[in-house]
């Protein structure tokens, strides 16, 4: 027999049907009796001081049912840390980006939300604004908050070993600076929120997001409403990536307008309202000076990264830390200095985004490729010699339970042909690799674990109630292909409730790649306290201990005889008989340190188990025009288990899509004072199905001793990765290292020439 | 402005709708028939999530106006399956894990169908090509395209 039913295999997700018949209900499909459309006004000025809002015209237009602004808030700051409470949902005193929210109406129409926004009457007193790391840190530059001086919002600080003496010991060293724009998430589905107050002054609302209950506290506190009144519905969800993790400015605003207006209220935001309104991703410039014995091992390492944080603090202290924790993940610093800077300035916020920090990434990696070059060795022996193995410790102390990154890179250099392609391609023909790895989750205070239980029907069906949240990945199908795994059940035998805040448990969020690690394993601990229950009773029937007993196909057997066997219904029967229940409870909560802080304490176990990714990627430039043509993409990632392999090669490909073809080669945003030039679709090009290359996907499994079945996290490494190897492959093609992200043409050309000029 | 009766034929039923002559037909779709299957997430055009077929063509809905379809036959998602019954090509994307979010699916879909109806076996070239106003954000496209090849090489 084998280990597993359904664990294992590629089986349909439970939640396509639906969408593939167009009746999955997301946000914006939500239709209330009496509903009203929100919209809401928008600063025109990047910084700017709030003089008076007149209102009074908006409120009096016929079709206009509310119409708030700051004096309807509580005028509370907010922020994901008790050191970063810095926005007010509608601002008081200033407004700080282009975009930023200032008033908002509820009308019976768009058209009528519409003219009502523009008779709101705004007087500004503008303020000298700035918009890059640059200016926000000169002496003098304005201040965007008061409680930060000198514009610093963050300021990380890690300092392992002693770099000093490893530089002085290095027989190589060099220093290169790094650089990219800000990337847009672009989710497919716009944001939107649909918001009402039930006569009891429940809040029931529907929004895009990547953890229920992370929504609804933040809602709760702001609002000042019991927790318990706050109701965040499951809906699906068209992407996140990282974008749709916080209370948004909307949230809060649609939940005011159907507060005034006693009626429900929807607010579906524009693409570009996304683009701006939403978050972005972070500007950065990483100096990273490193320092080499003979062989290419890496002795000492110090890097400075300034991120561009925009107006608001966001998860900033985790944003300015992730891009070198995942460094320090893939690759062994002994002596490592890091310092990282979010600084503030006029343009809109930023948050964690999937592929996050691609200058601090593929800077990394193409430096070791420099290094490679000066030394003699190849990409692929630079990674072999400096890459984690099992066992070892991060720089920071987290502990390596699992680790495939040698196998992974072995892997794809195999299958990609490495050895017989690098350095005897064709002319302006390259190939590039990169390693990256990811958390499984990280300390989250109280939120940090996940709770499940399991109800079972007379019939022997179950109901599985969880707060895990499926953003498009496929967590709805895990939760259920675990659940029915353990309990020997087919899937139509599991009713799923999950991702309500009314009804399903705390939980993480789909946030920080820690579904399948933290909820996974909450529900296979509920599902086998289930399964104890049940195999109690059936063991007084069948006259044979517990431990003799096991479940499948919805029947109770005893292992070395399976025709001696009893239902599960029957089993379910007879405990509701004696008056017992049969339901389950599991919680799981991921072993890091607690005492670890992102900016205090950098220092102890940050995530239980960590995945590991590696990707070549060849390419041909047409040194004409400079545009990238990518041949082939070979992606592995250790994720310690594969619950559901298609499922898995889906992430991978997405992240293929999204950190290579789209982050490499791009996607970027433009600017022009403050204001973003391309943040709708025809300007922000994102991959379309003829730019996509041919991908290769190899999944390595490295069963983690803690993972549910050993399962990590289905593709992060690989989105990541998949950066690095597009940067290294185009610097191989054209001969020439570009250090300013994302490779588009012009830059590429303009290395070209410059190189020929040699 | 003056509310316009139109006469409009969709998923092979008819619907009398009185409405302004400005509104596209994406808006008659989602907030007067509650035919939310059709998704908006660019509004302009570009990304194909809107899709919807006109006489058998794939057609951006969020960028036509009401009054231009009217007599033509309009189908939407929820048009593709009968009853319980999903169109082979709906089963295609299910069973090939080429649906994520599922945002872009009910578009990507439709556009995948007409070609199908157009040219029953498309090669890989000819179905990217096809898709290639239909962006997804979730699955690089990848599973996508074996769905639909599956389909070629059926010959349905």
């Amino acid at each position: 027999m084998e280990k597993y039913s359904l664990i294992g295999k590629s089986i349909k997700r439970v939640d396509v049907t639906s969408k593939a018949t167009g009746e999955a209900i997301f946000s914006a499909d939500i239709k209330l009796s009496r509903m009203l459309v929100g919209k809401v006004l928008r600063s025109p000025h990047p910084h700017a001081r709030i003089i008076h809002i007149d209102t009074s015209k908006a409120e009096k237009l016929p079709g206009v049912k509310a119409v708030v602004t700051a004096l309807d808030t509580s005028g509370d700051k907010w922020g994901v840390f008790r050191y970063t409470q810095d926005q007010q949902f509608l601002p008081t005193d200033k407004v700080r980006y282009v975009g930023e929210e200032i008033a908002a109406v509820a009308a019976i129409d768009e058209d009528t939300a519409i003219e009502a926004l523009k008779l709101i009457k705004v007087e500004y007193k503008e303020l000298p604004a700035v918009f890059d790391i640059e200016s926000a840190l000169k002496p003098g530059a304005p201040l965007i908050h008061e409680s930060y001086p000198d514009n610093i919002n963050i300021h990380i600080n890690i300092n392992i070993g002693d770099i000093e003496k490893g530089f002085k010991e290095s027989y190589y060293l060099r220093e290169d600076t790094f650089k990219a724009p800000e990337d847009s998430y672009f989710q497919g589905e716009p944001y939107a929120v649909a918001a009402h107050f039930d006569q009891s002054g429940n809040l029931e609302i529907w929004m895009p997001n990547a953890g229920p209950h992370l929504k609804a506290k933040p809602l709760s506190n702001v609002l000042k409403i019991p927790l318990n009144k706050v109701r965040v519905r499951k809906v699906r969800i068209g992407g996140a990536f990282g974008g749709r993790s916080e209370i948004s400015p909307a949230d809060v605003i649609c939940a005011l307008l159907a507060k005034k207006s006693q009626r429900p209220v929807k607010i579906i935001y524009t693409r570009e309202e996304n683009s701006i309104a939403t978050r972005q991703a972070h500007s950065m410039v990483a100096t990273i000076k490193t320092g080499v014995d003979k062989e290419g091992r890496v002795l000492s390492r110090d890097i400075t990264c300034y991120m561009d944080g925009g107006a608001y603090s966001s998860t900033g202290p985790i944003a300015v830390s992730v891009p070198f924790l995942c460094m320090e993940q893939a690759y062994r610093m002994d002596n490592v200095r890091y310092n990282g800077y979010r600084i503030f300035t006029n343009k809109p916020i930023r948050g964690m985004f999937r592929t996050h920090g691609r200058a601090f990434a593929c800077g990394i990696d193409l430096q070791l490729d420099m290094i490679g070059q000066e030394l003699g060795f190849d990409p692929v022996e630079m990674r072999l010699k400096n890459v984690r193995k099992t066992g070892e410790y991060t720089s920071t102390k987290s502990y390596i339970a699992s680790c495939g990154m040698t196998e992974a890179i072995l892997k794809t250099t195999e299958k990609a042909k490495w050895k017989e392609k690098w350095g005897k391609l064709p002319p302006y023909h390259g190939i590039g690799i990169g390693c990256n790895s990811v958390q499984t989750g990280f300390p989250m205070g109280i939120r940090g674990g996940s709770q499940a239980f399991i109800k079972f029907n007379e019939e022997g069906g179950i109901s599985v109630i969880t707060g895990i949240v499926d953003n498009g990945q496929g967590n709805d199908s895990m939760i259920v292909q675990i659940a029915a795994e353990e309990l020997g059940l087919d899937l139509d035998n599991i009713q799923l409730i999950s991702a309500d805040t009314e009804v399903t448990p705390s939980d993480p969020g789909s946030y920080s790649m820690c579904e399948t690690f933290i909820g996974g394993n909450a529900v296979r601990l509920a599902a086998q306290d289930a399964k104890k229950k049940l195999l109690k009773i059936a063991s007084e029937v069948l006259k044979v201990s517990e431990d003799q007993l096991d479940l499948r196909d919805k029947n109770i057997f005893v292992i070395n005889n399976p025709e001696q066997s009893i239902s599960m219904s029957k089993v379910v029967r007879m405990a509701l008989g004696r008056g017992e229940s049969i339901s389950g409870e599991g919680t799981y909560w991921p072993k890091v340190d607690g005492r670890r802080e992102w900016v205090e304490n950098p220092s102890g176990q940050l995530s239980e188990t960590f995945s590991f990714g590696s990707v070549i990627a060849e390419v041909k430039v047409d040194p004409e025009t400079g545009k990238v043509d990518v041949l082939e993409v070979t992606a592995a990632q250790d994720v310690g288990y594969a619950l559901n392999p298609k499922i898995i090669e889906g992430q991978f490909e997405g992240g293929v899509a999204m950190g290579g073809q789209g982050g490499m080669l791009s996607e970027y945003v433009l600017w022009y004072n403050g204001r973003v030039l391309n943040s709708n679709q025809l300007d922000y090009m994102v991959p379309l199905a003829t730019d996509m290359p041919k991908i290769n996907n190899i999944i390595v499994e490295t069963v983690d001793p803690n993972g549910p079945y050993g399962a990590k996290e289905a593709g992060m490494s690989v989105a990541m990765s998949t950066a690095q190897a597009y940067c290294g492959a185009i610097c191989n093609a054209i001969g020439a290292n570009i250090k300013d992200f994302p490779l588009t043409p012009d830059k590429i050309l303009k290395a070209i020439e410059e190189k020929g000029k040699k | 402005m003056y509310k316009k009766t139109v006469l409009l034929k969709i998923n092979n039923e008819e619907h009398i709708i009185s409405t302004y002559p400005n509104r596209t037909l994406l808006e008659i779709l989602r907030d007067d028939l509650c035919l939310t299957g059709t998704k908006e997430s660019c509004g302009e055009g570009i990304c194909g999530a809107c899709t919807v077929l006109l006489d058998g063509l794939p057609v951006r809905s969020c960028i036509l106006l009401v009054t231009e379809v009217e007599g033509k036959e309009i189908t939407t998602i929820e048009g593709l399956s009968g009853g319980e019954k999903l169109d082979p090509l709906q089963e295609a994307f299910i069973e090939y894990h080429a649906i994520q979010c599922g945002f872009c699916s009910p578009g990507m879909i439709l556009t995948a169908y007409s070609l199908l109806k157009s040219n029953p076996n498309p090669d890989e070239e000819e179905i990217r090509h096809a898709i290639s106003g239909n962006i997804c954000r979730c699955t690089g496209y990848a599973k996508i395209v074996e769905a639909v090849k599956a389909m070629s090489e059926k010959g349905s």
